[in-house]
């Protein structure tokens, strides 16, 4: 009786668990990791911008007419 | 009828798996620590299930999972070192059937504490096999504990699920695996996400860590003893309120004495006398034999050597004659004894190398798992606060099995190579937190190292182009 009476309680604490897992999506995908790279590639798109406009900024210096060292 | 809810419950675990195949890694744990196939007894016993669970497991990983942040770490290697090792031992020991017999079980519980770090990939990942395992010791463990307060118990007279005295089903095993958990247990109360903190959790992990502590009662098993003093002392260092937990451990053992029975007395006694009791005197002379053996054969005897040993002792034999009690000295010979300790395990069938890959394996936990407390008991927030008291729980899980261990042959007991594996795959989980924040931190200041150019681009119009 007590062995059955184990069994079931085991059994049973083991099913709900087993369900409560099955529709976690960070059994996957870690919640702290994936905000972590997402703002590494926030931070990453964020300097290529700073850097794109700095290469846009640069390089209207240097055609521009209005450029300090032609004028 | 037993085995269609073994087989149903595993059915409906493999159906599970569908969608999150790591539920396949779970059920081969499960299988794997409560042998279902060994308490049914008649279609579960024809079905090789555990082969089929491994499959599964195995099968998801490698064509199902995402494989994300899966490295090898250096214990996994010493493990494949030792599995590598033990294989060569097998071929050449000096009990090839009985070596055979011992590969069998010792490799698979090897290859899977080596494949299990990979899956373990995410805290819930973490958790979840963590839960797995206590709920599957509880399964055995709760028995245990109700038939020892109900009455029954003793020595090799308890019945678990299996009577054939092996694997987790044999007494000092179950001890001191099911106290080596107890931190572990105590760590959900707080910090579990599966069954969030809560009285009735709170109420469930205090009887189950009461049913721990009283297998060695049920059981008579000495080792389990020994083990619930070593954790004691041990946790100590953790608790805030010392004189609190100390009190209570009074308490506690003032609630169990009524469960003793007079065997347990007479039993314990031998502790401190080795020299009375067969099972004790014999260890010694094993431990001589098995020093004796390495210095012969340094690179060990391939498994189940010990079944060599031979040696003839003497030993005081109490004979009851009406009222009077005579103790006399007689010799006693002994054939093939077991190790009793899984260090002489190691020295005798793996000789020097197995033994010096082990303790590095085992030691390397210890002071990773601390490493790991040190490093982030400060947390306060509910993402990583759950760390450091994991990385504990893991420790002493460590420290009580080795302590368990210098006195069973129990080397590879797969539980234990399970908590190897959820170590590794803590410590891996952290570094990769770690270096995830490094890399923040560098793009942060990359980004920051733009800006500022680019700011001073603006203002110094250079010559060329700012590159990134």
């Amino acid at each position: 009786m007590i062995d059955y009476f184990a069994l079931a309680l085991g059994h049973g604490l083991l099913a709900i668990a087993l369900l409560r897992l099955v529709w976690r999506d960070d059994l996957d995908v870690d919640p702290l990791l994936d905000e972590l790279k997402n703002a590494e590639r926030e931070q990453r798109k964020q300097a290529s911008v700073a850097a794109r406009n700095a290469r846009r900024r640069a390089a209207g210096d240097d055609t521009s007419p209005t450029n300090g060292e032609h004028s | 009828m037993l085995d269609l809810i073994f087989l149903s419950f595993i059915g409906y675990v493999l159906l599970l798996g569908l969608r999150r195949p790591f539920l396949w890694v779970l059920l081969y744990v499960y299988i794997d620590i409560i042998a279902p196939q060994r308490i049914g007894y008649a279609i579960i016993q024809s079905i090789p299930i555990s082969f089929v669970a491994f499959g599964a497991a195995f099968g998801g990983w490698l064509l199902l999972d995402r494989k994300e942040g899966g490295r090898f770490s250096l214990r996994q290697g010493l493990m494949l070192a030792l599995l590598v090792y033990c294989w060569w031992t097998t071929g050449n020991a000096d009990f090839p059937v009985e070596a055979q017999t011992k590969w069998e079980w010792v490799w698979k519980a090897l290859f899977f504490a080596i494949f299990l770090p990979f899956t373990l990939t995410t805290r819930a990942r973490l958790e979840g096999l963590a839960l797995v395992m206590v709920l599957s010791i509880a399964t055995i463990v709760i028995g245990t504990g109700m038939k020892t307060v109900l009455g029954g118990g003793g020595y090799e007279n308890l019945k678990f699920f299996v009577n054939d005295n092996s694997g987790i089903y044999e007494s000092s095993t179950l001890a001191t695996v099911a106290i080596a958990l107890t931190p572990m247990i105590a760590w959900f109360t707080r910090y579990g996400t599966i069954f969030k903190p809560h009285w009735a959790v709170t109420t469930f992990a205090v009887l189950l860590i009461f049913a721990c502590l009283i297998v060695p009662i049920g059981t008579e098993a000495r080792t389990g003893l020994v083990c619930i003093a070593v954790l004691g002392v041990l946790v100590l260092r953790y608790v805030k309120r010392r004189v609190m937990f100390i009190a209570a451990g009074a308490a506690l053992g003032l609630v169990a004495l009524p469960f003793l029975p007079q065997s347990y007395y007479e039993r314990m006694a031998t502790i401190a006398q080795p020299g009375g009791d067969e099972s004790a005197s014999t260890r010694v002379a094993v431990w001589g034999w098995t020093l004796d053996y390495a210095s012969k054969n340094p690179f060990g005897g391939g498994f189940d050597a010990y079944r060599g040993n031979s040696f003839a002792y003497e030993m005081p034999v109490t004979e009851e004659v009406g009222n009077t009690t005579a103790v006399e000295y007689r010799e006693v010979v002994d054939e093939g004894r077991a190790y009793h300790s899984a260090l002489f395990e190691l020295l005798g069938e793996q000789g020097y190398p197995g033994l010096a890959i082990w303790l590095l394996l085992q030691g390397l936990g210890v002071w990773q798992m601390e490493r790991i407390y040190r490093r982030w008991r400060h947390k306060q927030n509910e993402e990583e606060a759950w760390i450091a008291p994991f990385a504990t729980s893991l420790l002493l899980a460590s420290l009580v099995y080795i302590v368990g261990a210098l006195f069973q042959g129990i080397a590879y007991q797969p539980v234990m190579l399970m908590i190897i594996g959820l170590q590794i795959g803590l410590n891996t989980y952290c570094k990769r937190i770690d270096s995830a924040r490094d890399e923040v931190a560098r793009s942060e200041r990359g980004s920051a190292t733009t800006r500022r150019e680019a700011k001073l681009s603006g203002k110094r119009k250079p010559p060329h182009a700012v590159t990134a």
